[in-house]
Protein backbone atom coordinates (compact mmCIF):
# COMPACT_ATOMS: atom_id res chain seq x y z
CA UNK A 1 0.00 0.00 0.00
CA UNK A 2 1.29 3.43 -0.96
CA UNK A 3 1.12 6.19 1.63
CA UNK A 4 1.03 9.87 0.71
CA UNK A 5 0.22 13.12 2.50
CA UNK A 6 -2.23 14.53 -0.06
CA UNK A 7 -3.98 12.63 -2.82
CA UNK A 8 -5.41 14.82 -5.58
CA UNK A 9 -8.02 13.04 -7.69
CA UNK A 10 -8.08 14.58 -11.16
CA UNK A 11 -5.33 16.39 -13.08
CA UNK A 12 -7.38 19.22 -14.57
CA UNK A 13 -7.05 22.93 -13.74
CA UNK A 14 -8.38 22.51 -10.17
CA UNK A 15 -6.33 19.40 -9.40
CA UNK A 16 -3.07 20.76 -10.83
CA UNK A 17 -3.43 24.06 -8.95
CA UNK A 18 -4.31 22.19 -5.74
CA UNK A 19 -1.20 20.02 -6.06
CA UNK A 20 1.11 22.92 -6.94
CA UNK A 21 -0.07 25.10 -4.04
CA UNK A 22 0.07 22.27 -1.47
CA UNK A 23 3.51 21.20 -2.72
CA UNK A 24 4.82 24.75 -2.57
CA UNK A 25 4.09 24.75 1.17
CA UNK A 26 6.05 21.51 1.53
CA UNK A 27 3.40 18.79 1.34
CA UNK A 28 4.00 15.58 -0.60
CA UNK A 29 1.30 15.16 -3.24
CA UNK A 30 0.13 12.40 -5.59
CA UNK A 31 -2.09 13.35 -8.54
CA UNK A 32 -4.14 10.56 -10.12
CA UNK A 33 -5.41 11.35 -13.63
CA UNK A 34 -7.45 8.95 -15.76
CA UNK A 35 -6.43 10.39 -19.11
CA UNK A 36 -3.06 9.71 -20.74
CA UNK A 37 -2.24 13.39 -20.47
CA UNK A 38 -2.99 15.68 -17.52
CA UNK A 39 -4.42 19.17 -18.05
CA UNK A 40 -8.10 18.27 -18.10
CA UNK A 41 -10.18 20.21 -20.57
CA UNK A 42 -7.60 23.01 -20.79
CA UNK A 43 -5.64 20.95 -23.32
CA UNK A 44 -8.23 21.64 -26.02
CA UNK A 45 -9.29 25.18 -25.16
CA UNK A 46 -7.76 27.38 -27.84
CA UNK A 47 -9.81 30.45 -26.92
CA UNK A 48 -8.56 33.27 -24.70
CA UNK A 49 -9.64 33.43 -21.07
CA UNK A 50 -11.42 36.26 -19.31
CA UNK A 51 -10.95 37.43 -15.74
CA UNK A 52 -7.92 39.13 -14.29
CA UNK A 53 -4.21 38.57 -14.71
CA UNK A 54 -3.99 36.32 -11.66
CA UNK A 55 -6.22 33.80 -13.45
CA UNK A 56 -4.15 34.11 -16.64
CA UNK A 57 -6.77 36.20 -18.50
CA UNK A 58 -5.84 36.95 -22.12
CA UNK A 59 -3.94 33.67 -22.34
CA UNK A 60 -5.35 30.63 -24.14
CA UNK A 61 -6.51 27.63 -22.11
CA UNK A 62 -4.15 25.31 -23.93
CA UNK A 63 -1.09 27.37 -22.86
CA UNK A 64 -2.31 27.66 -19.28
CA UNK A 65 -2.72 23.87 -19.24
CA UNK A 66 0.79 23.25 -20.58
CA UNK A 67 2.26 25.64 -18.01
CA UNK A 68 0.43 24.02 -15.08
CA UNK A 69 1.40 20.52 -16.25
CA UNK A 70 5.08 21.53 -16.54
CA UNK A 71 5.04 23.18 -13.11
CA UNK A 72 3.55 20.06 -11.56
CA UNK A 73 5.89 17.70 -13.41
CA UNK A 74 8.97 19.69 -12.35
CA UNK A 75 7.96 19.85 -8.70
CA UNK A 76 9.89 17.26 -6.63
CA UNK A 77 7.01 17.17 -4.11
CA UNK A 78 4.50 16.07 -6.79
CA UNK A 79 4.11 12.63 -8.30
CA UNK A 80 1.66 12.13 -11.19
CA UNK A 81 0.01 8.85 -12.11
CA UNK A 82 -1.58 9.18 -15.53
CA UNK A 83 -3.88 6.70 -17.29
CA UNK A 84 -4.95 5.74 -13.76
CA UNK A 85 -8.49 5.76 -12.42
CA UNK A 86 -9.57 6.12 -8.79
CA UNK A 87 -12.14 3.41 -8.16
CA UNK A 88 -13.25 4.00 -4.59
CA UNK A 89 -12.74 5.70 -1.25
CA UNK A 90 -13.25 3.32 1.68
CA UNK A 91 -14.43 4.10 5.22
CA UNK A 92 -10.95 3.55 6.65
CA UNK A 93 -9.53 6.16 4.27
CA UNK A 94 -8.02 3.66 1.83
CA UNK A 95 -8.37 4.67 -1.82
CA UNK A 96 -8.19 2.08 -4.58
CA UNK A 97 -6.78 2.96 -7.97
CA UNK A 98 -6.46 1.16 -11.29
CA UNK A 99 -2.81 1.93 -12.00
CA UNK A 100 -0.54 0.26 -14.56
CA UNK A 101 -3.25 -2.37 -15.06
CA UNK A 102 -3.22 -3.28 -11.37
CA UNK A 103 -5.67 -2.77 -8.52
CA UNK A 104 -3.55 -0.57 -6.25
CA UNK A 105 -4.20 0.78 -2.74
CA UNK A 106 -3.27 4.27 -1.60
CA UNK A 107 -3.55 5.60 1.98
CA UNK A 108 -3.54 9.40 1.91
CA UNK A 109 -3.73 11.68 4.95
CA UNK A 110 -5.87 14.19 3.02
CA UNK A 111 -7.85 13.91 -0.22
CA UNK A 112 -8.69 16.66 -2.69
CA UNK A 113 -11.46 15.58 -5.08
CA UNK A 114 -11.08 17.49 -8.36
CA UNK A 115 -12.92 15.14 -10.68
CA UNK A 116 -14.62 17.86 -12.72
CA UNK A 117 -17.81 17.39 -14.68
CA UNK A 118 -19.19 15.48 -17.66
CA UNK A 119 -21.34 16.66 -20.53
CA UNK A 120 -25.06 16.13 -20.26
CA UNK A 121 -26.89 13.84 -22.64
CA UNK A 122 -30.18 14.68 -24.32
CA UNK A 123 -33.11 12.35 -24.93
CA UNK A 124 -34.29 12.01 -28.54
CA UNK A 125 -34.77 9.07 -30.92
CA UNK A 126 -31.48 8.19 -32.60
CA UNK A 127 -29.32 9.79 -29.89
CA UNK A 128 -27.30 6.58 -29.52
CA UNK A 129 -25.98 6.55 -33.09
CA UNK A 130 -22.31 7.09 -33.91
CA UNK A 131 -22.11 10.75 -34.89
CA UNK A 132 -23.84 12.09 -31.77
CA UNK A 133 -21.05 13.64 -29.71
CA UNK A 134 -20.60 15.80 -26.68
CA UNK A 135 -19.39 19.16 -27.96
CA UNK A 136 -16.28 18.72 -25.82
CA UNK A 137 -15.51 15.41 -27.51
CA UNK A 138 -15.52 17.07 -30.91
CA UNK A 139 -13.26 19.78 -29.54
CA UNK A 140 -10.88 17.08 -28.29
CA UNK A 141 -10.78 15.30 -31.66
CA UNK A 142 -10.21 18.58 -33.44
CA UNK A 143 -7.82 20.47 -31.15
CA UNK A 144 -5.92 17.69 -29.40
CA UNK A 145 -5.75 15.02 -32.10
CA UNK A 146 -6.05 17.28 -35.14
CA UNK A 147 -8.71 14.99 -36.57
CA UNK A 148 -11.73 16.35 -38.46
CA UNK A 149 -14.75 14.89 -36.73
CA UNK A 150 -17.26 15.55 -39.51
CA UNK A 151 -18.06 17.56 -42.62
CA UNK A 152 -21.30 19.21 -41.51
CA UNK A 153 -22.35 19.60 -37.90
CA UNK A 154 -25.55 20.53 -36.08
CA UNK A 155 -24.85 22.14 -32.69
CA UNK A 156 -27.45 21.78 -29.96
CA UNK A 157 -27.07 24.45 -27.27
CA UNK A 158 -25.99 28.09 -27.38
CA UNK A 159 -24.11 28.39 -24.11
CA UNK A 160 -20.41 29.22 -24.18
CA UNK A 161 -19.34 25.67 -25.04
CA UNK A 162 -21.80 25.42 -27.95
CA UNK A 163 -20.80 28.80 -29.34
CA UNK A 164 -17.04 28.35 -28.93
CA UNK A 165 -16.96 24.84 -30.40
CA UNK A 166 -19.19 25.89 -33.33
CA UNK A 167 -16.78 28.72 -34.10
CA UNK A 168 -13.73 26.46 -33.82
CA UNK A 169 -15.35 23.91 -36.14
CA UNK A 170 -15.89 26.65 -38.69
CA UNK A 171 -12.25 27.80 -38.27
CA UNK A 172 -11.12 24.21 -38.88
CA UNK A 173 -13.09 24.09 -42.12
CA UNK A 174 -16.12 22.13 -40.92
CA UNK A 175 -19.50 23.46 -42.00
CA UNK A 176 -21.86 24.26 -39.12
CA UNK A 177 -25.45 23.85 -40.33
CA UNK A 178 -26.90 25.72 -37.37
CA UNK A 179 -26.66 26.31 -33.64
CA UNK A 180 -30.04 25.62 -32.09
CA UNK A 181 -31.38 26.40 -28.66
CA UNK A 182 -34.83 25.73 -27.19
CA UNK A 183 -35.13 28.89 -25.11
CA UNK A 184 -35.62 32.34 -26.70
CA UNK A 185 -32.29 33.71 -25.41
CA UNK A 186 -28.65 32.88 -26.14
CA UNK A 187 -27.03 32.21 -22.78
CA UNK A 188 -23.37 32.33 -23.83
CA UNK A 189 -21.24 35.48 -23.75
CA UNK A 190 -22.10 38.06 -26.41
CA UNK A 191 -18.50 38.10 -27.69
CA UNK A 192 -18.80 34.41 -28.67
CA UNK A 193 -22.31 34.79 -30.14
CA UNK A 194 -21.16 37.73 -32.28
CA UNK A 195 -18.34 35.65 -33.75
CA UNK A 196 -20.88 32.99 -34.78
CA UNK A 197 -23.08 35.57 -36.41
CA UNK A 198 -20.15 37.16 -38.25
CA UNK A 199 -19.23 33.70 -39.51
CA UNK A 200 -22.76 33.49 -40.98
CA UNK A 201 -23.74 30.48 -38.90
CA UNK A 202 -27.48 30.65 -38.13
CA UNK A 203 -28.42 30.63 -34.44
CA UNK A 204 -31.96 29.30 -34.22
CA UNK A 205 -33.46 30.09 -30.83
CA UNK A 206 -36.81 28.48 -29.90
CA UNK A 207 -35.78 25.32 -31.79
CA UNK A 208 -35.27 21.81 -30.51
CA UNK A 209 -34.25 18.45 -32.00
CA UNK A 210 -37.02 15.93 -32.73
CA UNK A 211 -34.91 13.00 -33.87
CA UNK A 212 -31.70 12.00 -35.61
CA UNK A 213 -31.69 9.62 -38.55
CA UNK A 214 -29.19 7.61 -40.55
CA UNK A 215 -28.17 4.11 -41.56
CA UNK A 216 -25.80 3.03 -38.79
CA UNK A 217 -24.53 6.57 -38.25
CA UNK A 218 -25.88 10.11 -38.27
CA UNK A 219 -26.96 11.37 -41.70
CA UNK A 220 -29.28 14.13 -40.55
CA UNK A 221 -31.69 15.45 -37.97
CA UNK A 222 -35.16 16.91 -37.86
CA UNK A 223 -35.46 20.03 -35.74
CA UNK A 224 -38.61 21.96 -34.96
CA UNK A 225 -39.67 25.38 -33.75
CA UNK A 226 -41.19 25.47 -30.26
CA UNK A 227 -43.92 27.73 -28.88
CA UNK A 228 -44.07 29.72 -25.65
CA UNK A 229 -44.86 26.45 -23.84
CA UNK A 230 -41.59 24.96 -25.26
CA UNK A 231 -43.67 22.37 -27.16
CA UNK A 232 -43.00 21.68 -30.87
CA UNK A 233 -45.22 23.58 -33.32
CA UNK A 234 -46.58 21.12 -35.94
CA UNK A 235 -45.62 22.02 -39.50
CA UNK A 236 -42.51 23.92 -38.35
CA UNK A 237 -40.08 21.01 -38.79
CA UNK A 238 -36.79 21.53 -40.62
CA UNK A 239 -34.73 18.66 -42.05
CA UNK A 240 -31.01 19.26 -41.57
CA UNK A 241 -28.47 17.11 -43.38
CA UNK A 242 -25.40 16.60 -41.20
CA UNK A 243 -22.93 13.85 -40.32
CA UNK A 244 -22.52 14.90 -36.70
CA UNK A 245 -24.74 16.27 -33.95
CA UNK A 246 -22.96 18.00 -31.08
CA UNK A 247 -24.61 18.24 -27.69
CA UNK A 248 -23.69 21.32 -25.68
CA UNK A 249 -26.50 21.15 -23.17
CA UNK A 250 -24.66 21.65 -19.94
CA UNK A 251 -22.42 19.69 -17.63
CA UNK A 252 -23.02 17.70 -14.46
CA UNK A 253 -20.54 17.41 -11.57
CA UNK A 254 -18.77 14.02 -11.33
CA UNK A 255 -19.55 13.36 -7.68
CA UNK A 256 -19.55 9.54 -7.43
CA UNK A 257 -16.53 9.48 -5.10
CA UNK A 258 -18.05 12.18 -2.84
CA UNK A 259 -21.25 10.15 -2.47
CA UNK A 260 -19.23 7.04 -1.75
CA UNK A 261 -17.06 8.78 0.85
CA UNK A 262 -20.22 9.84 2.69
CA UNK A 263 -19.96 13.60 2.07
CA UNK A 264 -23.18 15.50 2.71
CA UNK A 265 -24.69 16.27 -0.69
CA UNK A 266 -27.41 18.64 -1.89
CA UNK A 267 -29.18 19.24 -5.18
CA UNK A 268 -28.45 22.83 -6.21
CA UNK A 269 -29.60 23.56 -9.76
CA UNK A 270 -27.47 26.74 -10.03
CA UNK A 271 -24.37 24.59 -9.41
CA UNK A 272 -25.56 22.09 -12.08
CA UNK A 273 -26.75 19.19 -9.93
CA UNK A 274 -25.94 17.25 -6.79
CA UNK A 275 -22.85 18.72 -5.16
CA UNK A 276 -20.90 18.08 -1.96
CA UNK A 277 -21.44 20.71 0.75
CA UNK A 278 -18.12 22.45 1.43
CA UNK A 279 -17.01 25.12 3.91
CA UNK A 280 -15.15 28.39 3.17
CA UNK A 281 -11.88 26.44 2.79
CA UNK A 282 -13.53 23.83 0.52
CA UNK A 283 -13.51 21.01 3.07
CA UNK A 284 -16.49 18.66 2.78
CA UNK A 285 -18.48 17.37 5.75
CA UNK A 286 -16.06 14.41 5.84
CA UNK A 287 -12.97 15.71 7.63
CA UNK A 288 -9.85 15.60 5.47
CA UNK A 289 -11.73 15.43 2.16
CA UNK A 290 -11.70 18.65 0.14
CA UNK A 291 -13.30 19.50 -3.22
CA UNK A 292 -12.19 21.93 -5.93
CA UNK A 293 -13.44 22.84 -9.38
CA UNK A 294 -16.54 21.67 -11.23
CA UNK A 295 -17.19 18.74 -8.87
CA UNK A 296 -18.66 21.14 -6.29
CA UNK A 297 -20.46 23.34 -8.85
CA UNK A 298 -19.93 23.79 -12.59
CA UNK A 299 -18.16 27.09 -13.30
CA UNK A 300 -15.30 28.24 -15.49
CA UNK A 301 -11.70 27.05 -15.48
CA UNK A 302 -10.61 30.37 -13.94
CA UNK A 303 -12.53 29.74 -10.72
CA UNK A 304 -11.56 26.04 -10.78
CA UNK A 305 -7.89 27.08 -10.66
CA UNK A 306 -8.44 29.44 -7.71
CA UNK A 307 -10.51 26.81 -5.89
CA UNK A 308 -7.70 24.34 -6.49
CA UNK A 309 -5.22 26.74 -4.94
CA UNK A 310 -7.52 27.27 -1.94
CA UNK A 311 -8.11 23.54 -1.36
CA UNK A 312 -4.38 22.81 -1.75
CA UNK A 313 -3.37 25.45 0.80
CA UNK A 314 -6.11 24.32 3.21
CA UNK A 315 -5.13 20.65 3.01
CA UNK A 316 -1.44 21.50 3.48
CA UNK A 317 -2.21 23.77 6.44
CA UNK A 318 -4.23 21.01 8.12
CA UNK A 319 -1.08 18.85 7.92
CA UNK A 320 0.91 21.59 9.63
CA UNK A 321 2.55 23.11 6.53
CA UNK A 322 2.74 26.81 5.72
CA UNK A 323 1.92 28.12 9.18
CA UNK A 324 2.10 31.88 8.84
CA UNK A 325 1.68 32.11 5.08
CA UNK A 326 -1.28 29.78 4.58
CA UNK A 327 -4.01 31.86 6.19
CA UNK A 328 -3.09 34.87 4.05
CA UNK A 329 -3.13 32.67 0.94
CA UNK A 330 -6.57 31.30 1.84
CA UNK A 331 -7.96 34.83 2.30
CA UNK A 332 -6.43 35.93 -1.00
CA UNK A 333 -8.00 33.02 -2.90
CA UNK A 334 -11.39 33.59 -1.28
CA UNK A 335 -11.21 37.23 -2.36
CA UNK A 336 -10.33 36.26 -5.95
CA UNK A 337 -13.28 33.88 -6.05
CA UNK A 338 -15.62 36.64 -4.90
CA UNK A 339 -14.25 38.91 -7.65
CA UNK A 340 -14.67 36.21 -10.35
CA UNK A 341 -18.27 35.65 -9.27
CA UNK A 342 -19.07 39.35 -9.18
CA UNK A 343 -21.30 40.95 -11.81
CA UNK A 344 -24.37 39.70 -13.69
CA UNK A 345 -22.69 36.56 -15.16
CA UNK A 346 -21.96 35.38 -11.61
CA UNK A 347 -25.59 35.75 -10.48
CA UNK A 348 -26.55 32.11 -10.63
CA UNK A 349 -23.31 30.94 -8.98
CA UNK A 350 -23.81 33.37 -6.10
CA UNK A 351 -27.37 32.11 -5.75
CA UNK A 352 -26.11 28.51 -5.76
CA UNK A 353 -23.45 29.24 -3.15
CA UNK A 354 -26.03 30.92 -0.92
CA UNK A 355 -28.03 27.68 -1.07
CA UNK A 356 -24.86 25.74 -0.25
CA UNK A 357 -24.28 27.92 2.82
CA UNK A 358 -27.85 27.28 3.92
CA UNK A 359 -27.22 23.53 3.60
CA UNK A 360 -24.18 23.72 5.90
CA UNK A 361 -26.43 24.48 8.88
CA UNK B 1 -3.10 28.15 -35.32
CA UNK B 2 -2.34 24.75 -33.85
CA UNK B 3 0.69 22.64 -34.65
CA UNK B 4 0.47 18.93 -34.08
CA UNK B 5 3.62 17.05 -33.12
CA UNK B 6 2.48 13.66 -34.23
CA UNK B 7 5.75 11.74 -34.20
CA UNK B 8 6.53 8.73 -36.39
CA UNK B 9 3.76 6.97 -38.24
CA UNK B 10 2.79 3.59 -36.75
CA UNK B 11 0.33 0.83 -37.64
CA UNK B 12 -2.26 -1.08 -35.63
CA UNK B 13 -4.99 -3.51 -36.51
CA UNK B 14 -8.72 -2.80 -36.44
CA UNK B 15 -10.98 -5.82 -37.01
CA UNK B 16 -8.00 -7.44 -38.72
CA UNK B 17 -7.39 -4.53 -41.06
CA UNK B 18 -4.17 -2.47 -40.89
CA UNK B 19 -4.71 1.19 -39.89
CA UNK B 20 -2.24 4.06 -39.94
CA UNK B 21 -1.86 6.15 -36.78
CA UNK B 22 0.42 8.31 -34.67
CA UNK B 23 1.56 7.30 -31.18
CA UNK B 24 0.35 10.63 -29.76
CA UNK B 25 -3.26 9.80 -30.70
CA UNK B 26 -5.90 7.94 -28.75
CA UNK B 27 -7.31 4.82 -30.39
CA UNK B 28 -10.61 6.68 -30.87
CA UNK B 29 -8.89 9.57 -32.65
CA UNK B 30 -6.89 7.24 -34.91
CA UNK B 31 -10.06 5.38 -35.90
CA UNK B 32 -11.87 8.65 -36.61
CA UNK B 33 -8.96 9.79 -38.76
CA UNK B 34 -9.38 6.55 -40.71
CA UNK B 35 -13.10 7.23 -41.14
CA UNK B 36 -14.28 4.67 -38.57
CA UNK B 37 -17.00 5.99 -36.28
CA UNK B 38 -18.71 2.72 -35.29
CA UNK B 39 -16.73 1.30 -32.36
CA UNK B 40 -19.05 -1.44 -31.17
CA UNK B 41 -22.61 -2.62 -30.71
CA UNK B 42 -25.03 -2.28 -27.80
CA UNK B 43 -25.26 -5.55 -25.85
CA UNK B 44 -29.02 -6.16 -26.15
CA UNK B 45 -30.33 -4.57 -29.34
CA UNK B 46 -27.04 -4.60 -31.26
CA UNK B 47 -27.31 -0.97 -32.25
CA UNK B 48 -24.07 0.68 -33.40
CA UNK B 49 -22.13 2.65 -30.80
CA UNK B 50 -19.65 5.49 -31.27
CA UNK B 51 -17.60 8.01 -29.33
CA UNK B 52 -19.51 10.40 -27.07
CA UNK B 53 -17.58 12.05 -24.22
CA UNK B 54 -13.87 11.56 -25.08
CA UNK B 55 -12.92 11.93 -21.39
CA UNK B 56 -13.16 8.30 -20.26
CA UNK B 57 -16.48 8.76 -18.54
CA UNK B 58 -19.48 7.58 -20.54
CA UNK B 59 -18.65 3.98 -21.59
CA UNK B 60 -19.91 4.50 -25.17
CA UNK B 61 -16.50 3.76 -26.72
CA UNK B 62 -15.85 0.34 -25.14
CA UNK B 63 -13.77 -1.84 -27.48
CA UNK B 64 -11.71 -5.02 -27.26
CA UNK B 65 -8.02 -4.08 -27.13
CA UNK B 66 -5.41 -6.84 -27.29
CA UNK B 67 -8.09 -9.30 -26.19
CA UNK B 68 -9.29 -7.22 -23.23
CA UNK B 69 -12.92 -6.03 -23.40
CA UNK B 70 -14.49 -2.80 -22.09
CA UNK B 71 -11.44 -0.66 -22.83
CA UNK B 72 -12.17 3.08 -23.00
CA UNK B 73 -10.48 3.84 -26.30
CA UNK B 74 -11.01 7.59 -25.92
CA UNK B 75 -8.31 7.75 -23.22
CA UNK B 76 -5.94 5.01 -24.40
CA UNK B 77 -3.17 5.91 -26.81
CA UNK B 78 -2.57 3.67 -29.79
CA UNK B 79 0.60 1.54 -29.83
CA UNK B 80 2.35 -0.17 -32.74
CA UNK B 81 0.87 -3.58 -33.51
CA UNK B 82 -2.07 -3.12 -31.14
CA UNK B 83 -5.07 -5.32 -31.95
CA UNK B 84 -8.34 -3.38 -31.70
CA UNK B 85 -11.74 -4.97 -32.33
CA UNK B 86 -15.36 -3.84 -32.26
CA UNK B 87 -17.01 -4.98 -29.06
CA UNK B 88 -20.24 -6.91 -29.40
CA UNK B 89 -22.01 -7.75 -26.16
CA UNK B 90 -20.79 -7.16 -22.64
CA UNK B 91 -17.30 -8.52 -23.17
CA UNK B 92 -15.76 -11.65 -21.72
CA UNK B 93 -12.65 -12.16 -19.66
CA UNK B 94 -10.49 -15.07 -20.74
CA UNK B 95 -8.22 -16.19 -17.92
Amino acid sequence: MKTIEILVIGGGPAGLCAAISAASLGAKVLIVERDEIPGGQLVKQTHKFFGSEKQYAGDRGIHIGQMLVENAQNDPNIEIWHASTVLSIYEDGVVTVEHEEKHTKVKPEKIIVATGAAENFLGFPGNDMPGVYGAGAVQTLMNVAGVMPAKRVLMIGAGNIGLIVAYQLKQAGVEVAAVIRRSPVIDGYLVHASKIQRAAIPILTRHTILHAYGDGKVEGAVIVKVGEDKKPIPGQEIDIKCDAICLAVGLSPLTELCWQAGCKMAYISELSGHVPIVDDNLETTVKGIYCAGDVSGVEEASSAMVEGRLAGVSAALSLGYGKGAAIGLQKEAQKELRQLRDGPMGNHIRKGLAKMEHNRL
Amino acid sequence: MLDFERGEKIFFSFNGQEIEAYPTETIAAALHAAGVSKLGESPELHRPRGLFCAIGNCSSCFMVVDGKPNMRVCVINVKPGMCVEEQKGKGELNY
